[in-house]
C-alpha cells in the first residue's frame, strides 16, 4: 500500500505557504466564477490560466484543481436563495433548495447541500486516489492502437453527450480535429491549411480556440441578447445569509441517497465530457425514481438537494481519474487543467505516475483540502458571495473580454495570436446561436494531435492494416463501447419516433 | 431570406468550407515512401466525413419540412432544440466591433489606453447609460489590470507605439515597473 506515503508526500507539497495561499486563492476564486451566472465554471479556470504561466507546475495545477472544486459549491448558495443557479448543475437545487428556503427553510436547505458536498467531494477523493495508479498500470501496457481508442472513445462521449443534434456535434468535433491539423506536420513535417501565412506554421494554439470560443463567443452571446442591466441579487438581499446542519439522524436516514448520489457523481465524472452538470442530472433522475421519497421530490425535499449535490462534487474525483491515468479529460474544467500540465510539459497519462508522482499526488491532496477549504468557505462565506451578484452583467463581461486577450497574448506574446482569438470569439457565438456545442471542438483541438499521432504511427506500424483497431480485444473493446455510444441516440430517436408514430395512429379519429 | 434556405445556411456553408479545405488538402506535399499513408491522410479522412454530415443535414432539415413536422429552429438541433433568444442586432454588432476594433488597435495605442477605452465603451454599448460611471470604470480598470498584470504576474503586454509608447512607459515608471 504505497499510496498512503505518496499522499502524504502530496499533502507535504500542498501544506507550504505558498501553495496554501494559491489554495485559498482557489478555491474563493472558484466560489466566485460559481456564483456569477454570467461566468461559468469552465471559463473561470480558462481565466485563471494565464497566471499559472509564471508559476511552478505544482501551484499552477493547485490553483486551477481548487477552482475547479469549489467551483461545483457556490452555486449552490445562490440557487437556494436567490433561485439564480450560478452553473447548469445546480439547476436541480431550485426544484428543491429553492422551494425549502421558501417555507423558510433556506439555511438546513444550504446544510444540506454542505453536507452533500463534503461527503461526495471526500469519498470520490478516496475512489480517485485508490482507482487512478491501477488504471494507469492497466494504461501501461497499451499500445498505440489502444491509445487511439481511448482517445476516439474520449472524444465519442463528449459528442454523444452534448447537445441535442448528434451531427452538428460531430460537426463540431470534426472541426476541432482539423484545427489541430494546422501547421507543421510533425511525423512528415509538412506544411497543412497555413495558406502561405507564417503565424499558422506554428500551428493554432488549442489555448486561443479555448479561451476564445468559450470566453469571448459567450460575452458575445449574452451581449447579443442583452445584458440584464444590475446584478440578479441586490434586491434580494433579505434572505437569510445562514446555514443550519441537518441532525446526523436525518443524515443516517439519508444514507442511501447520499451513497447512489456519489456513485452516480463518481461513475459520471470518469466518462470523458460528462462532468459535473451531467452528474447532477442524472442522479436527481435516479432519486426521482428509486429514491425512498421521491414522491416528495420537486417540492422541497432534503434527498433532492442531497442527489444533485453530492453527485456534482463526487464528479470531480471521477473527473480526475482519466486525466491524470491516461492523459483524458472527463469535463471541461479538466480539459483546462490538462492544458497546464501541456502549458508546463508534462504529458498526464500513465508516464506521469512513474516520471511525477509528486506532482500527482499534490493534486490528489488538493481535491481532499480543496473539498474542506470549500465547505469551509461555504459555510462563513454566504453574505460577501451574494454582494458579489450585485455586479451588472456588463462590467463583468468587459472584464471577462479582457482576461480573454491578456490570456493569449501571454502564451505566447504574440500579436497574431489576438486576431485567432477574436476569430474564435466570433466562431463561438456562432456555434452558440445555430446549435453547435463548443465542447467537442475544443476538446477536437486538444486531443487531436493525440489521436492523429496515434493512429499514424499504428498505421505505420502494422503496414496501413486498420483492422488492427479491431481485432485487438483492448482496442476493439473500447472502440465497440465508442460506437454502440455513438449509435445509442439515434436508436433511442429512431425508437421513440416509431413510439410516437404509433400512439398518433392508435388515436380514434 | 428564403425559408429553407436560411434553414440549412449553416451546414450549406460548412459544406463548402470543406470542400474548399479538400482541396486544400490535395495540395499538402509530403515524400512518405512507398506504401505508407501521408500527412494528408489524417484531415483527408476528417474532411469526408465532416462533408457527409454537413450533406446529411441539409438533405435531413430540407427533407423534413413538407412533412409538417415542427420547424428546426436556427439553434439548429431539430428535436426539442430550444429556439434560441431574439438577437439585438445593434448590441452585438456593438459587441463585434468593440472586440475587432481592440485586436487592431491595441498594437498601436498599447495595453492601457486600448483597454480603458474598452472597459468604457463595452458596458456602455452593453446598456449602461452612465457616462461618469463607465469613465470612471475604464480608466481605473485598466490601471488596476496594468498593476496585476505587469507587476504582481510579470507578463509583458503591448506598450503601443509613438506617444502613446512613451504614455505606457510614464505609466509603468509611475507604478515601479523598470
Amino acid at each position: 500500500m504505497d499510496v498512503l506515503p505518496l499522499l502524504a508526500t502530496g499533502f507535504g507539497h500542498l501544506f507550504t505557504p505558498v501553495n496554501l495561499a494559491v489554495l485559498a486563492v482557489g478555491l474563493v476564486l472558484g466560489m466566485l466564477v460559481a456564483v456569477l451566472p454570467g461566468l461559468t465554471l469552465v471559463m473561470g479556470v480558462v481565466l485563471a490560466l494565464p497566471f499559472t504561466y509564471k508559476m511552478g507546475v505544482a501551484p499552477a495545477l493547485i490553483l486551477l484543481t481548487a477552482m475547479y472544486v469549489s467551483g461545483t459549491y457556490g452555486g449552490a448558495i445562490t440557487a437556494i436563495l436567490f433561485r439564480i443557479p450560478g452553473e447548469p448543475m445546480d439547476v436541480p437545487l431550485i426544484w428543491d433548495g429553492y422551494e425549502m428556503a421558501r417555507k423558510g427553510e433556506a439555511a438546513l436547505a444550504l446544510g444540506w447541500s454542505l453536507v452533500a458536498a463534503l461527503v461526495g467531494g471526500l469519498v470520490s477523493a478516496v475512489v480517485m486516489v485508490l482507482l487512478a495508479k491501477p488504471v494507469a498500470g492497466l494504461a501501461l501496457a497499451f499500445s498505440t492502437p489502444e491509445f487511439f481508442a481511448i482517445v476516439f472513445f474520449g472524444l465519442a462521449s463528449v459528442v454523444t453527450l452534448s447537445g441535442t443534434s448528434l451531427a452538428n456535434a460531430l460537426i463540431s468535433l470534426c472541426l476541432g480535429l482539423l484545427i489541430a491539423t494546422v501547421g507543421v506536420d510533425e511525423v512528415y513535417g509538412a506544411e497543412r491549411f497555413t495558406f502561405g501565412q507564417p503565424f499558422l506554421q506554428d500551428g493554432v494554439e488549442f489555448l486561443l480556440v479555448m479561451v476564445g470560443a468559450y470566453g469571448i463567443g459567450e460575452v458575445l452571446t449574452r451581449m447579443g441578447c442583452g445584458f440584464a442591466a444590475e446584478g440578479g441579487g441586490a434586491e434580494k438581499g433579505a434572505a437569510r445569509f445562514r446555514t443550519a446542519f441537518p441532525r446526523l439522524s436525518a443524515m443516517l436516514g439519508m444514507k442511501a441517497t447520499f451513497a447512489r448520489g456519489t456513485a452516480t457523481g463518481i461513475v459520471v465524472g470518469v466518462v470523458p465530457g460528462a462532468g459535473a452538470t451531467v452528474s447532477a442530472f442524472v442522479a436527481y433522475g435516479l432519486e426521482s425514481q428509486y429514491g425512498k421519497n421521491r414522491a416528495a421530490l420537486g417540492s422541497g425535499a432534503a434527498e433532492g438537494i442531497v442527489a444533485a449535490k453530492s453527485a456534482a462534487t463526487a464528479s470531480v474525483g471521477g473527473a480526475l481519474v482519466p486525466l491524470l491515468a491516461m492523459g483524458i479529460p472527463g469535463s471541461g474544467a479538466t480539459a483546462i487543467i490538462l492544458a497546464a500540465f501541456l502549458l508546463h510539459g508534462i504529458q498526464p497519462g500513465p508516464q506521469v505516475f512513474v516520471s511525477s508522482p509528486d506532482l500527482v499526488y499534490t493534486v490528489f491532496a488538493t481535491v481532499f483540502a480543496g473539498v474542506i477549504g470549500m465547505c469551509i468557505l461555504g459555510y462563513f462565506a454566504i453574505r460577501p458571495l451574494c454582494k458579489v451578484l450585485e455586479a451588472p452583467e456588463a462590467i463583468v463581461s468587459a472584464f471577462v473580454v479582457v482576461f480573454c486577450f491578456v490570456g493569449a497574448f501571454a502564451a505566447r506574446n504574440n500579436l497574431s495570436d489576438l486576431n485567432v482569438i477574436a476569430a474564435f470569439g466570433v466562431l463561438g457565438f456562432l456555434f452558440e446561436r445555430y446549435g453547435f456545442p463548443i465542447a467537442p471542438l475544443v476538446l477536437g483541438t486538444i486531443l487531436g494531435p493525440l489521436a492523429e499521432t496515434n493512429f499514424m504511427t499504428t498505421m505505420v506500424s502494422f503496414d496501413n492494416d486498420w483492422t488492427v483497431f479491431f481485432t485487438r480485444p483492448i482496442s476493439g473493446g473500447i472502440l465497440a463501447l465508442a460506437f454502440a455510444g455513438l449509435a445509442w441516440p439515434l436508436a433511442k430517436a429512431a425508437w421513440q419516433r416509431a413510439r410516437a408514430s404509433r400512439s398518433a395512429h392508435a388515436q380514434p379519429g | 431570406m428564403p425559408g429553407k434556405l436560411r434553414l440549412v445556411l449553416p451546414h450549406g456553408l460548412l459544406l463548402a468550407a470543406t470542400a474548399f479545405l479538400y482541396w486544400a488538402a490535395t495540395r499538402i506535399a509530403a515524400n512518405t515512401g512507398a506504401g505508407r499513408i501521408g500527412p494528408d491522410a489524417w484531415p483527408k479522412a476528417i474532411l469526408v466525413f465532416m462533408g457527409a454530415l454537413c450533406a446529411w443535414e441539409i438533405v435531413r432539415r430540407l427533407a423534413m419540412r413538407p412533412r409538417g413536422a415542427a420547424q428546426p429552429s436556427p439553434a439548429g438541433g431539430g428535436e426539442g432544440a430550444d429556439a434560441p433568444p431574439a438577437l439585438q442586432w445593434g448590441k452585438l454588432a456593438a459587441g463585434v466591433g468593440l472586440v475587432v476594433g481592440y485586436v487592431i488597435v491595441v498594437p498601436w495605442v498599447g495595453f492601457f489606453v486600448a483597454t480603458a477605452v474598452f472597459l468604457a465603451a463595452f458596458p456602455w454599448f452593453g446598456g449602461m447609460r452612465r457616462p461618469v460611471l463607465t469613465t470612471v470604470l475604464g480608466l481605473a480598470g485598466s490601471l488596476a489590470l496594468v498593476v496585476v498584470f505587469m507587476r504582481v504576474a510579470y507578463i509583458s503586454l503591448p506598450l503601443g507605439a509613438g506617444p502613446f509608447q512613451a504614455l505606457s512607459l510614464a505609466l509603468l515608471k509611475l507604478i515601479g515597473v523598470s
